[in-house]
């Protein structure tokens, strides 16, 4: 395998997915909700949020899009990288060339993350220019790498089991659907079985929720953020109802990098394996 | 399959005397293909689809620099070469293919319906292009359903008819063992005078040792033979010897047209 063809098939995955209107509309709601909110608070300022929270405010956009914006977006780019490919019939061409399936699957998959972590870094930019802009300078910002770093390894997950799904359906609108419905069923069923947790006891709801794919993608930057800020900042992070996990960091870790690495697996086995037609339709 | 795209459910393929699924990059190493009906990537510029095709083949900068404005003349895109590929028409889209299967210099090329969509000038020029290609040492391997076409460029047929091989070989063999009979058109420029439509010329043809009919017709004459003999040499002498003048000289055009067919009546049958 050559690194510079991955890197080719990486740029040229980029390229790919921001000429999509769907990629390019994502990123204008990304600018869109981490500006609008911080006028609309600092319309009505010191009824919401009290001033020792100002220089704080920062957590907001950069946190309140995790559980459920960032990891859509992951879906959105990642569903298509592959399927759409094959139903616009280019796959067959650009395989066609003395290139390994390898470097080409490994090529999509890293332009394609490449992409989602520059919007997650774009997300946090845009939420720290727009906080200050409104409310004056923010601090704390010393976890902002770690942050960026847990954010886009948690969005690991749910880029990766799309990819997978993108590549085994091989068809846009339903690998969408699909990986979508596994992600939103995660986050309800999460809900749930945390209530059932609250009002029985029972532990094993407890572990059942632990290892749904949408717990450690809620937790870990959360849980790797949150001691180093003072307890009465912590609303700030449950601002857009992220309610992590009783878990730890390695635990979360772990169950990232297990449901990331299987999915990818899975779907290198698949490609290698199968035929590349002409096109589907 | 040949590209190792596809697994064969039997039987192998060898490219370049390897195996395109195993060795796939070893395989393609000097090889272009164009797909029929190419869909290429819409969002890109011609430029750049064949920017992409060469960095896939790891040419160098100067390589690219130096094929590039060469095959994009060659092609007639060279002015629409900052074009987005969803601005250009079918039969540009096809040019562009054929361009990015020649990107790298490859030794042998795999063309599947190289001409559909292409103007006529087009296909004039890929068909000086593709036998240049042939000149230099290359190897086209091409799919068509335009029988026309492959009487025009090819030097040997595979006939494939409901995923079985019908026939391999010669064009000529080929009409031969299909055709009980062939026709050769005799252009005559004096074809209404006396020399060209004459009795005696006509006598003379159908004297001709497996010559079975001799019929006039607007261009001179049409000469059917057995399709086990070539009187061609005898009929274009005698052709002189009337004091006609010969324009042309040559199976009918049709000719392969008709040996398909009978090929695929034949399986019908079967």
């Amino acid at each position: 395998m050559r690194a510079s063809r991955v890197l080719t098939f990486a740029r040229y995955e980029i390229r790919r997915a921001v000429a999509r209107k769907k990629v390019l509309a994502l990123v204008a709601l990304t600018i869109l909700l981490d500006t609008a909110p911080y006028y609309a608070l600092a319309s009505s300022r010191t009824a919401i949020v009290p001033p020792p929270l100002h220089p704080y405010l920062w957590i907001v956009g950069v946190f309140v899009p995790q559980a459920f914006f960032l990891q859509f977006i992951a879906l959105l780019i990642a569903a298509g990288s592959m399927s759409e490919e094959y139903e616009q019939g280019t796959a067959e061409v650009l395989l066609s060339k003395p290139v390994s399936r390898e470097e080409y699957f490994f090529g999509k998959y890293l332009g394609g993350y490449a992409l989602l972590v520059a919007i997650v870094v774009l997300n946090a930019l845009l939420s720290i220019a727009s906080a200050t802009f409104v409310f004056g300078p923010q601090v704390q910002l010393e976890i902002l790498p770690l942050t960026l770093v847990s954010q886009a390894f948690s969005a690991l997950v749910f880029f990766s089991f799309a990819f997978m799904v993108g590549e085994l359906m091989r068809r846009s609108s339903l690998s969408y659907i699909l990986s979508s419905a596994v992600f939103f069923t995660s986050q309800i069923l999460g809900i749930y079985l945390n209530l059932i947790f609250t009002l029985t006891g029972g532990e094993i709801y407890k572990i059942a929720n632990l290892y749904l794919p949408t717990s450690p993608v809620d937790s870990l930057p959360l849980l790797l953020a949150e001691p180093s800020f003072p307890s009465t900042v912590l609303t700030l992070f449950r601002f857009g109802g992220a309610t992590p996990v009783e878990t730890s960091v390695a635990m979360s870790a772990v169950l990232i990098a297990g449901y990331a690495l299987g999915a990818v697996l899975v779907a290198l086995a698949y490609f290698r394996r199968a035929d590349v037609a002409k096109r589907v339709t | 399959m040949l590209l190792g795209l596809i697994r064969p459910t039997s039987g192998s393929v060898r490219l370049m005397q390897m195996d395109p699924l195993r060795d796939h990059v070893r395989a393609l190493e000097h090889v272009g293909y164009s797909p029929e009906l190419p869909n290429l990537q819409s969002f890109l510029t011609p430029q750049e689809l064949l920017r992409l095709t060469a960095k896939e083949l790891g040419l160098g900068r100067e390589e690219t620099e130096r094929q590039l404005p060469v095959l994009l003349e060659d092609v007639g895109l060279i002015q629409y070469q900052d074009y987005k590929i969803a601005k250009l028409s079918k039969g540009m889209v096809q040019r562009l293919s054929v361009a990015q299967a020649l990107v790298g210099s490859p030794k042998v090329l795999i063309l599947d319906e190289p001409m559909i969509g292409i103007d006529p000038a087009g296909v004039v020029r890929f068909r000086s292009m593709f036998r240049e290609f042939v000149r230099d040492g290359g190897t086209i391997v091409m799919s068509s359903h335009i029988l026309s076409e492959v009487e025009s460029l090819c030097t040997s047929l595979v006939v494939i008819h409901s995923g079985r091989i019908l026939f391999r070989g010669g064009i000529e063999a080929f009409i031969r063992e299909r055709l009980g009979s062939r026709s050769i058109l005799v252009e005559i420029a004096d074809a209404s005078t006396k020399a060209g439509g004459g009795s005696a010329l006509l006598g003379g043809i159908s004297a001709l040792g497996g010559v079975k009919r001799v019929t006039p017709a607007p261009e001179g004459l049409l000469v059917e033979v057995a399709s086990d003999s070539d009187p061609r040499a005898e009929i274009s002498r005698l052709v002189v010897e009337a004091g006609a003048m010969l324009v042309g000289l040559g199976y009918s055009r049709s000719e392969l047209d008709e040996a398909y067919l009978n090929a695929i009546r034949g399986t019908a049958a079967q």
